[in-house]
This record gives structure tokens, C-alpha cells and sequence, in this order.
């Protein structure tokens, strides 16, 4: 089934934000954003440096309260809910920079994670399923991992709590293009399972494979949403600022 | 994994149950910034009121004074239990949850320890 041009508002969406404004010290940077992840889809969140694309994430997992505007996940509207409370129903942020410990050693990273019911054993298998090059790293001190073991860390440490909705900061960050390639790879995989993905990135090419539909978002504002295919010719006006 | 299907539904009814209460955050603010204000105003309170007190011979200005200064005790006090509860607490609650965190790992450790022990051959 081809997916329609833009995603509506209501029906069967697991994100909606609603003329979201949101403001650091009474400075706002995001000025009435709308943006919809429709059930079972990959929305990409585009943008240059700056555009308020992590903040908005940061509205979204309730991380940062909007100074205006709802945030509505399944249905319901759940301004101020605690993030951490989101985070174990299902809704997951890996955030920009990974958030891993880095003095911690993967397991005891992994072993963090059990906050949410879960067992080490599961929270173990779910990982290495996903990620087995991850296996054999286990005893290792997470901070001298490769940068994409890094990535895929801190993505498998979201992923443990099983998420329904998933939101990815900037994964491409620091990374070679070839791990960029891989990881998208696991995020495509993981989207085919059937869990809502919000991904944020800079890159947009790198991503755009992947989507369902894409949002460009320039000083604080979706100025373009659409389908990846119909958004390829406004990344460059978007970008430059033409 | 669970069945995707299976886990948005789960997701959703969870969302749904969900016990939301109002964004507090700034009415938490609000209620620490009084505490920390009447500390301030009932310590300069119960200071002013000695040398109001200890300045005259005169009995109603010195049970005036005695009046000023008991209230200002009294604001310093209501204002360190809100600050307590709005700053302190929050602290606490961190705190606690560590401590559970840890008394369990140790839990953990002692009983992997005694049954690697009692699994262990008898020679």
C-alpha cells in the first residue's frame, strides 16, 4: 500500500505534536511545530544545525515541557507526563551524543536498562539478537568501544524495553558513512517489526531511504512534509536558506 | 520479541491508563521560591525585632517587638519545611531509589554466591 502524500491528523497515529512552541530561558526556538508518526511508520525529522529538530524531540519524550501546544501519543494528550514513566510504557529516546556511561562496561550498561522489569538475561538476548558483534564485547569498558558500537549500545539499550514508538537523534553523529549505512540497515529492519520511528538527522540522504515520510524543519518551523521522493528538490533551498 | 501488533495495542492501553497529573513543574518553582523568601523575611524579622525591643523601656513597643520576632521565627520555620519538600525531597527520592538499587544487586550477588556454593562439588 503507497502511503498518502502527507500523514492526517487523528485516527490510528502513535505521535502527534499540535502547534508546539517551546522556549529555553524565554527564548523561544520552536514556533507552532505539527508533526504526525502514523502508526507502524519511519517519519525523518530534517533539518540544518540549529532548526529545533532536537528539541522537539525533546517535547515529544517529555523531556522539555512546551510552553504551547499538545503532545498527543496514542490518542492521548500527555503534556506533562514524566518522561521516565513514557519511557517504560514503550516510548523511547536515543538521544543525541548515545548516553552511554562510558566508565560502565556493556553489561553493566545493558544492566541499566533493567529498570524497566526486565531481566539481564532478556535485556542480553534482545541485544545480541539484534546485535551480535555486541557479544563479544560484553566485558569491555563501554567508553573504548567504536564509535558505532557506541551507537548500537545505546540503540540496543532502547530497544530493550521492547519500545512501540522510537525516537533517534542524530545516529550518524562522528560515524564513518559505512556504520551510518548499517545502522539505518537495523533501523529499517527494526521499522519492518512494526514500531513507530521519529528519527532525527542532519544527513538527510543517509536517511530518506528509510522513511515514510520526511518533515523539513528550518528555525523552528516544519516547512516542508511530505514523502521522502517528493522532498529530495526542497533539501537544498532547505539547507542553504535560498 | 512480542508480536508488533500485540505491543501497540499493549502501548496504547497502557498510554490510556496512564495517571497524568498537571504539568507542576512551575507551580513547584513557585512554592520554592516562597519557602526560600519567607526563611529570608523570618530571619530579617527575628533580627530587627532586637534592637526594636532592646532601644526602648517601653513594655507595648517591646511585646510589639516579641510579637515581630515570634512571627519571624514562625515564617523561617513554614518556610524550611517548603523548602524541604519542594527541593530536599526530590533529593531524597534519588537517594532512596539508589539505595534500594544497590541493597538489591548485593541480594543478587549473596545468592549467586550461595548457589554457586551449593552446586559446588563436595571433595
Amino acid at each position: 500500500m503507497t502511503p498518502e502524500s502527507t500523514p492526517t491528523s487523528g485516527g490510528d497515529n502513535l505521535l502527534e505534536l499540535r502547534g508546539i512552541r517551546a522556549a529555553y530561558d524565554g527564548i523561544d526556538v520552536l514556533y507552532g511545530v505539527d508533526l504526525i508518526v502514523p502508526r507502524g511508520s519511519v517519519v525523518a525529522l530534517l533539518g540544518p544545525n540549529g532548526a529545533g529538530k532536537t528539541t522537539t524531540l525533546r517535547v515529544a519524550s517529555g523531556l522539555h515541557q512546551p510552553s504551547h501546544g499538545d503532545v498527543i501519543v496514542a490518542g492521548r494528550r500527555v503534556n506533562g507526563a514524566r518522561p521516565e514513566e513514557l519511557a517504560r510504557l514503550g516510548f523511547c529516546l536515543v538521544p543525541e551524543g548515545r548516553g552511554i556511561f562510558p566508565n560502565l562496561s556493556l553489561r553493566e550498561n545493558l544492566r541499566m536498562m533493567t529498570y524497566s522489569g526486565q531481566s539481564q538475561h532478556d535485556v542480553e538476548r534482545i541485544t545480541f539478537e539484534r546485535f551480535p558483534r555486541l557479544r563479544d564485547r560484553r566485558s569491555q569498558v563501554a567508553g573504548t568501544l567504536s564509535g558505532g558500537e557506541q551507537q548500537m549500545l545505546a540503540m540496543a539499550r532502547g530497544l530493550a524495553t521492547e519500545p512501540a514508538l522510537l525516537l533517534l537523534d542524530e545516529l550518524s553523529m562522528g560515524l564513518a558513512p559505512i556504520i551510518v549505512e548499517e545502522l539505518y540497515g537495523i533501523v529499517a529492519q527494526i521499522a519492518r517489526e512494526g514500531v513507530s520511528i521519529l528519527v532525527v538527522e542532519q544527513f538527510a540522504r543517509t536517511v530518506l531511504g528509510v522513511a515514510d515520510y520526511a518533515a523539513i524543519m528550518v528555525h523552528g518551523r516544519i516547512a516542508k512534509l511530505g514523502r521522502p521522493d517528493e522532498l529530495e528538490a526542497e533539501l537544498s533551498t532547505a539547507y542553504l536558506g535560498a | 520479541m512480542i508480536e508488533s501488533r500485540d505491543r501497540v495495542e499493549q502501548f496504547q492501553h497502557e498510554i490510556a491508563e496512564m495517571k497524568l497529573r498537571d504539568p507542576a513543574t512551575s507551580k513547584d518553582r513557585l512554592w520554592l521560591g516562597a519557602g526560600i523568601v519567607l526563611m529570608i523575611v523570618g530571619i530579617v524579622l527575628a533580627v530587627i525585632a532586637y534592637p526594636m525591643s532592646h532601644t526602648t523601656s517601653n513594655p507595648l513597643q517591646q511585646n510589639d517587638a516579641i510579637t515581630l520576632g515570634l512571627g519571624g521565627i514562625a515564617a523561617a520555620i513554614v518556610g524550611g519545611a517548603l523548602f524541604l519538600r519542594f527541593s530536599i525531597a526530590a533529593f531524597l527520592r534519588f537517594w532512596l531509589a539508589r539505595v534500594i538499587y544497590e541493597q538489591k544487586a548485593q541480594t543478587d550477588r549473596l545468592l549467586e554466591a550461595a548457589d554457586s556454593v551449593s552446586k559446588a562439588p563436595i571433595t
